[in-house]
């Protein structure tokens, strides 16, 4: 009986050595693939190009020097992205997600832009036990006990977003009479779930109060009456919560009213600042505050170029009149090349749980032009923050977005309207 | 807010009585349906971005150019397809497809050529600031845009009504066949009127931008939809019934943003299927068939 025991623990101990041989002796693939899905067309194409383009300036910068270094293999391998246009269609993406893996079988799958168009990748990659690089897909719900092919990359899940909005109206706010506020919000689940968590906090504190909560449809492009309604409330502070599109319609909309808030706040004022500002004006922009995106503000890092670093090189790469605008997408896209590249080189292996666990390996230790790194046990990102910024006039007759909240990021102070 | 509302509704109404007479009136001429109709919307407020920000020309003049522009562009494009068209057995339903895919090829092409960014007009060329009207603040783009809209109501009018081409032109509405047997020339009066129609979408684009905050290539899609409900109100083949069409769907759309926001969206489909349940030939039906 101790024999065979024996003979039976050798021969497992062989079998785990000859496959561990094997493994080793695996050849190199020619190329590390990569499949992602970008918009060229739709309501969310504003969004997704960026990204795209950032990551393709990473895949062209790193296929120049060589590839990148895969560990398990010790060598640099060259990377070929294998791209589809879903048109802003979560129907088209599916169809697409479900392509890319069952045939292309790309070694990385990367989601497209925003919630919308990840919300469908999510139960595709988990079904086909695939690690998704969720670039700035942030709802909530993605990210669960039970699921370990997600991680989110770029930006912090939507849920934590509003706590500064919150925070900043309760301990500045308040002091200079902010006392209600009225939150409008196009129903996706990116903006969808920020305004269900900016509620929640506002409530919790109890500090302002909500008189005016609406949802309208993300293809909304008149806000007029909105504003009207919004007005009879009589609110110190408005939130509107919505894609780039919208914050351009709503900030002139605004404009034209003629009805003055003394906070206004839009996320893509600052998050796609030029785009904005390019299309609302600096008239309609001017004091409204929006979160401080990583396009505008240098962070330390421990990998990869700084800030003024990468702009240049977009620049160079993407002429201003090229039609995509330079702004936080254009971070986000780049960002995410960032991490594959850190996971790719610490990697134990090419299976989709090391590459699980090595992304999950550089939570807390690396520091991007994104900010901080940092997941949590689901694959949600809480490193990378979202510090409050005012459009504030500066000396050349234009705007520039000054952090103003938390206080270790301000650079300078909030003013609020009569 | 109700007040504020219904005035609001009739104002932005009246531009989207714009955006669809062009699309009437080709029905009504050539029983055929122009689902690129939006995407001559969207490239007439990119030709006003363009004349704007290149040569600062007003986007009033800009809609003038446009307006020559599209009619000088419209006939060829008449006798290039539609002819071909009408000769099909099932020319209604084939109109659909094909210029579903002129549409696809426009907003392909002007994305490739444009990007994909949003492009607008800035306010102050048509003024900043409210116009009051019983209360409500209507921003004053929108009211130039129900003007010139007004305009091009009025001159439609009088086209079929005050002219002898109007006169040829609802002989044709009401029989082609018949026209045809009189002798009219029935392809010279459609071509005039395609490049008429198109000449109404592209001045809608000029002030699509002031009107929806920023275009994209995209827009087209949504246009239609909104266009198709607003015609199918107000009386398909009926250029004139567009008006109310407009109308009612502008007071519809403020209405349901005041009291049930989150499904605003779904107001030209529910218009669409409503009347078509309950009066499909439309609010002027009666009026159409004996033009």
């Amino acid at each position: 009986m101790r024999l065979r025991r024996g003979v039976l623990a050798a021969l497992a101990l062989l079998a785990t050595t000859m496959g561990g041989l094997a493994a080793r002796a695996a050849p190199a693939p020619a190329e590390i693939k990569i499949g992602t899905l970008y918009a060229s067309s739709g309501p969310f194409a504003s969004i997704s190009m960026p990204v795209f383009d950032g990551i393709k300036l990473w895949v062209q910068q790193v296929n120049a020097r060589g590839g990148v270094y895969v560990k398990p293999f010790h060598k640099k391998i060259p990377i070929k992205l294998v791209a589809y246009d879903d048109q802003s269609s979560t129907a088209t993406a599916a169809t697409l997600y479900n392509q890319l893996i069952t045939q292309d079988h790309v070694n990385l799958l990367l989601s497209d832009s925003g919630s919308v168009l990840t919300s469908v990748a999510v139960p595709i990659a988990k079904e086909h036990k695939m690690f998704l690089f969720d670039v700035s897909g942030t709802g909530g719900t993605f990210f669960t006990k039970d699921n370990p092919y997600i991680g989110l990359m770029a930006i912090p899940v939507s849920t934590i977003w509003p706590k500064a909005i919150s925070d900043f109206l309760d301990d500045v706010g308040v002091k200079h009479g902010i006392k209600t506020v009225a939150i409008l919000y196009a129903t996706n689940d990116f903006t969808g779930t920020q305004a269900s968590a900016l509620k929640g906090f506002l409530e919790k504190d109890g500090k302002v109060k909500i008189v005016y909560d609406q949802g309208v449809p993300t293809s909304t492009s008149n806000y007029t009456v909105l504003i009207n309604n919004i007005a009879a409330t009589k609110p110190d502070a408005v939130a509107e919560l919505g894609f780039p599109g919208n914050d351009i319609a709503f900030l002139r909309n605004l404009q034209d009213s003629g009805e003055k808030f003394r906070f206004v706040f839009t996320i893509y004022g600052g998050a796609e600042m030029d785009e904005v500002l390019k299309n609302a004006g600096a008239a309609a922009m001017k004091d409204t505050f929006s979160y401080v995106p990583s396009a505008l503000y240098q962070y330390k890092v421990n990998f990869g170029p700084t800030l003024p670093q990468y702009h240049a090189a977009w620049e160079k790469a993407y002429p201003k009149g090229a039609g995509v605008e330079w702004g936080s997408n254009a971070v986000y896209g780049y960002m995410t090349g960032l991490v594959i590249q850190r996971a790719l080189a610490t990697t134990s292996g090419m299976s989709q749980l090391d590459l699980h666990h090595a992304v999950f390996a550089l939570s807390g230790k690396l520091k991007t032009l994104d900010g901080p790194f940092e997941l949590n046990g689901e694959g949600a990102q809480v490193g990378e923050l979202t510090p409050i910024g005012q459009l504030q006039p500066n000396a050349k007759g234009g705007l520039d977005l000054v952090s103003v909240y938390p206080p270790q990021f301000a650079h300078g102070k909030a003013v609020f309207g009569k | 807010m109700l007040i504020g509302a219904i005035v609001a509704g009739v104002v932005f109404g009246l531009y989207f009585t714009l955006v669809g007479l062009g699309l009437n009136l080709v029905f009504g001429v050539m029983r055929i349906v122009n689902l690129a109709h939006g995407d001559f919307v969207m490239l007439g407020g990119y030709a006003a971005w363009w004349l704007l920000s290149a040569f600062g020309i007003h986007p009033l003049v800009a809609a003038v150019i446009v307006l020559v522009v599209f009619v000088a562009l419209g006939m060829p494009l008449y006798y290039l397809i539609v002819p071909q068209l009408q000769r099909a057995r099932d020319s209604e339903m084939l109109s659909l497809i094909l210029f579903f895919g002129l549409s696809q090829m426009i907003e392909a092409v002007a994305t490739i050529f444009l990007g994909t960014t949003e492009r607008s007009l800035p306010g102050r060329v048509l003024g900043i600031g409210p116009i009051i009207v019983l209360g409500a603040r209507l921003p004053k783009p929108w009211v130039f845009s129900a003007a010139v809209s007004a305009v091009a109501v009025a001159a439609v009018y009088v086209y079929l009504y005050r002219t002898r081409l109007g006169t040829l032109t609802r002989a044709v509405m009401v029989s082609r066949d018949e026209a045809l047997a009189t002798g009219i020339d029935v392809h010279r009066v459609s071509a005039i009127a395609f490049g008429i129609s198109l000449a109404l979408a592209g001045i809608a684009g000029v002030f699509a931008p002031f009107m929806l905050g920023s275009i994209t290539p995209d827009i087209g899609v949504g246009l239609n939809i909104t266009a198709f409900a607003v015609i199918v109100v107000g009386t398909l083949g009926n250029p004139l019934g567009t008006v109310v069409g407009g109308i009612v769907y502008g007071v519809s759309l403020m209405l349901m943003q005041t009291y049930f926001s989150s499904w605003a969206n779904l107001l030209p489909n529910l218009l669409l299927i409503a009347v078509l349940l309950v009066r499909p030939e439309g609010l002027f039906g009666r009026q159409v068939r004996r033009a």
